[in-house]
């Protein structure tokens, strides 16, 4: 009896071409959106921590409540705004990877920004001492305070790539799952599923949770030297 | 640190494992028997027991309200396109001549054929019949040049799913050069695509949105065709339900009166409810005084029985196996349901 398990594993060492170009589209949206997210991110969620302004708390709120943004919202948001009518219609963007890493970075930012603000908030006081102690600048504190927040960076990375792994909502609105182009790991899934065909979906689950543990592995190990 | 580290990894492949046990369990309950010879577990299962694998059968088909008509649409380039506030966008890109060379090529009598014949094989059934009076094109068709090379193609879930166009669309991109990037939705998100500019021709099923796409103005008659609506597949849909048929609908005098006879008792009965080309049809077979629309609120007084999904076909006739319901569904997605699980006819 061919379970999903063995169909997966099949499916993996026949090398099959739309498998491999799911999985390579994927990694092509996931990695990018992921970086783009983490570098605009971590500054903003560190400055965020560091500087106290009026309005600060406001700036707070508004990201934590766009963490909680719901992809679908994104999606259709990037749909009328890159559609064949949409005020960006001239970029042609339409179902195609770099608008699905847009819709993604809309999404995944805010989770950075505020995973990296609460803990940087957390060690702000104690960084400022001692640099105060050291008599450094206010850009060299901030400095110090990003390389402090380098242990978090990692699990921060690894949250957003979850996120936009496991995302479904936006990319198959702006992505329009498209075979050979935009057709994720998730919207095949979806696909599968529509099409009854549960065991492939089950196979493809398995292979994307896999890549999820590769990923995690590799992220720890990275992590566990920079802190020793 | 190191036993953390092993005990994540332990979870990890804890969850996989776990998930495949499940799947292993689904193919355990799902899976025909028959399918499966090198089994080790000693079943009893006489070939008719309908207990194993899909119980959800076929009972009703092949009546002339249950065609099922596919046609082809090229998208207007001057249609009165409006963005999402309602005021006129006119520099709308469509790929006219990408569009015109995929329509004149899905009507030659080559790819006719093509259609004609796909499913045979693998199902033992013809999924698609070509129309009678389907208008044949003779035109050259132009190889791809830079700037037509990308033709998007916005058509219905069963279509896609039936893998029609997996099967045809390599032979005319192959030929000319062209790649189609297709997108798929129900028949109404299929046309709303078209309507916001994203599409460059569409191919759905369901005459009377149509009709009021042409009507629209968002669709305009090729060089060498008489009409913008260009019907030229046609199909049925089949009324699926629990085999021991509590409705008796096997035995109704036609498809009216099959819907009927399901209102008329009760018995559970899934709908797409997703303004698709398969929900358009169901609604036009129930008994007229049930006043039943594709709006969700005409239903609300029959939730008892009637179940507005909302949803793929795959997902409603899992939902019907599961709920013992009647379904309307297209016959390819049926036969593919029905395949996977292991069970043919």
């Amino acid at each position: 009896m061919t379970t999903a398990l063995e169909q997966a594993i099949q499916l993996v060492l026949s090398g099959d071409d739309q498998l491999v170009n799911i999985i390579s589209v994927t990694l092509q949206m996931s990695i990018p959106s992921s970086v783009i997210s983490l570098l605009l991110g971590v500054p903003l969620g560190v400055l965020l921590a560091f500087c106290s302004f009026r309005g600060k708390e406001v700036l707070v709120i508004l990201n934590r409540t766009l963490m909680g943004l719901p992809p679908v919202v994104c999606g259709l948001l990037c749909y009328m705004l890159f559609s064949g009518v949409g005020p960006f219609r001239h970029f042609r963007l339409m179902y195609t990877i770099p608008l699905m890493v847009i819709a993604q970075v809309i999404l995944i930012t805010p989770i950075v920004i505020g995973n990296m603000e609460s803990f940087a908030q957390r060690i702000t006081p104690a960084v400022r001492e001692t640099a105060h102690g050291l008599g450094l600048g206010r850009g060299r504190i901030f400095l110090l305070l990003i390389s402090e927040t380098r242990y978090q960076v990692f699990s921060t990375y690894l949250l957003g790539f979850a996120r936009s792994i496991a995302e479904v909502g936006a990319v198959s609105m702006v992505g329009g799952a498209i075979a050979y182009k935009t057709n994720v790991m998730t919207t095949a899934i979806m696909n599968y599923t529509n099409r009854g065909d549960f065991t492939l979906g089950v196979a493809l689950g398995i292979i994307l949770l896999a890549m999820s543990l590769v990923l995690n592995l590799t992220v720890s190990l990275i992590q566990g030297r920079l802190s020793r | 640190m190191k036993h953390n580290k092993l005990t994540a990894l332990l979870l990890a492949l804890a969850m996989v494992l776990a998930l495949a046990a499940c799947s292993n369990n689904q193919g355990q309950t799902q899976q025909s028997p028959s399918a499966s010879p090198e089994t080790s577990e000693p079943m009893e299962t006489p070939a008719e027991t309908p207990a194993e694998g899909v119980d959800l059968t076929i009972l009703f088909e092949q009546d002339d309200d249950m065609l099922n008509t596919y046609s082809l649409l090229a998208v207007n380039p001057d249609a009165p396109f409006v963005d999402a506030d309602g005021n006129a966008v006119s520099d709308v890109y469509v790929n006219t001549e990408g569009a015109a060379a995929l329509i004149n090529w899905m009507l030659s009598q080559e790819a006719l054929d093509l259609a004609g014949n796909y499913g045979y094989e693998e199902y033992g059934e013809y999924l698609f019949y070509v129309l009678d009076d389907a208008p044949v094109s003779t035109a050259e068709i132009p190889a791809a040049t830079e700037d037509t090379a990308v033709i998007r193609m916005s058509t219905t879930t069963s279509v896609n799913d039936s893998g029609l166009l997996g099967y045809l669309l390599p032979f005319f991109e192959e030929e000319y050069g062209y790649t189609v990037d297709v997108t798929s939705a129900g028949t109404g998100a299929a046309i709303a695509n078209a309507t916001y500019g994203n599409a460059d021709l569409i191919l759905v099923h369901s005459k009377s949105q149509e009709e009021s796409f042409v009507a629209d103005g968002y669709s305009y008659v090729l060089d060498g065709f008489e009409a913008e609506r260009l019907p030229f597949l046609y199909n049925y849909f089949v009324l699926c339900g629990p085999s021991d048929d509590p409705a008796g609908v096997r035995d109704a005098a036609t498809v009216k009166n099959a819907f009927a006879l399901i209102a008329e008792g009760e018995y559970p009965f899934v709908s797409r409810g997703d303004a698709s080309g398969t929900h358009t049809k169901e609604i036009s077979l129930w008994p007229e005084e049930l006043g039943i629309t594709t709006e969700a609120d005409s239903v609300a007084d029959y939730a008892g029985w009637y179940n507005y999904s909302n949803a793929g076909m795959g997902v409603c006739l899992t939902m019907a196996e599961e709920m013992h319901a009647y379904i309307l569904s297209d016959k390819a997605t049926y036969l593919t349901f029905r395949a996977n699980n292991g069970v043919m006819e």
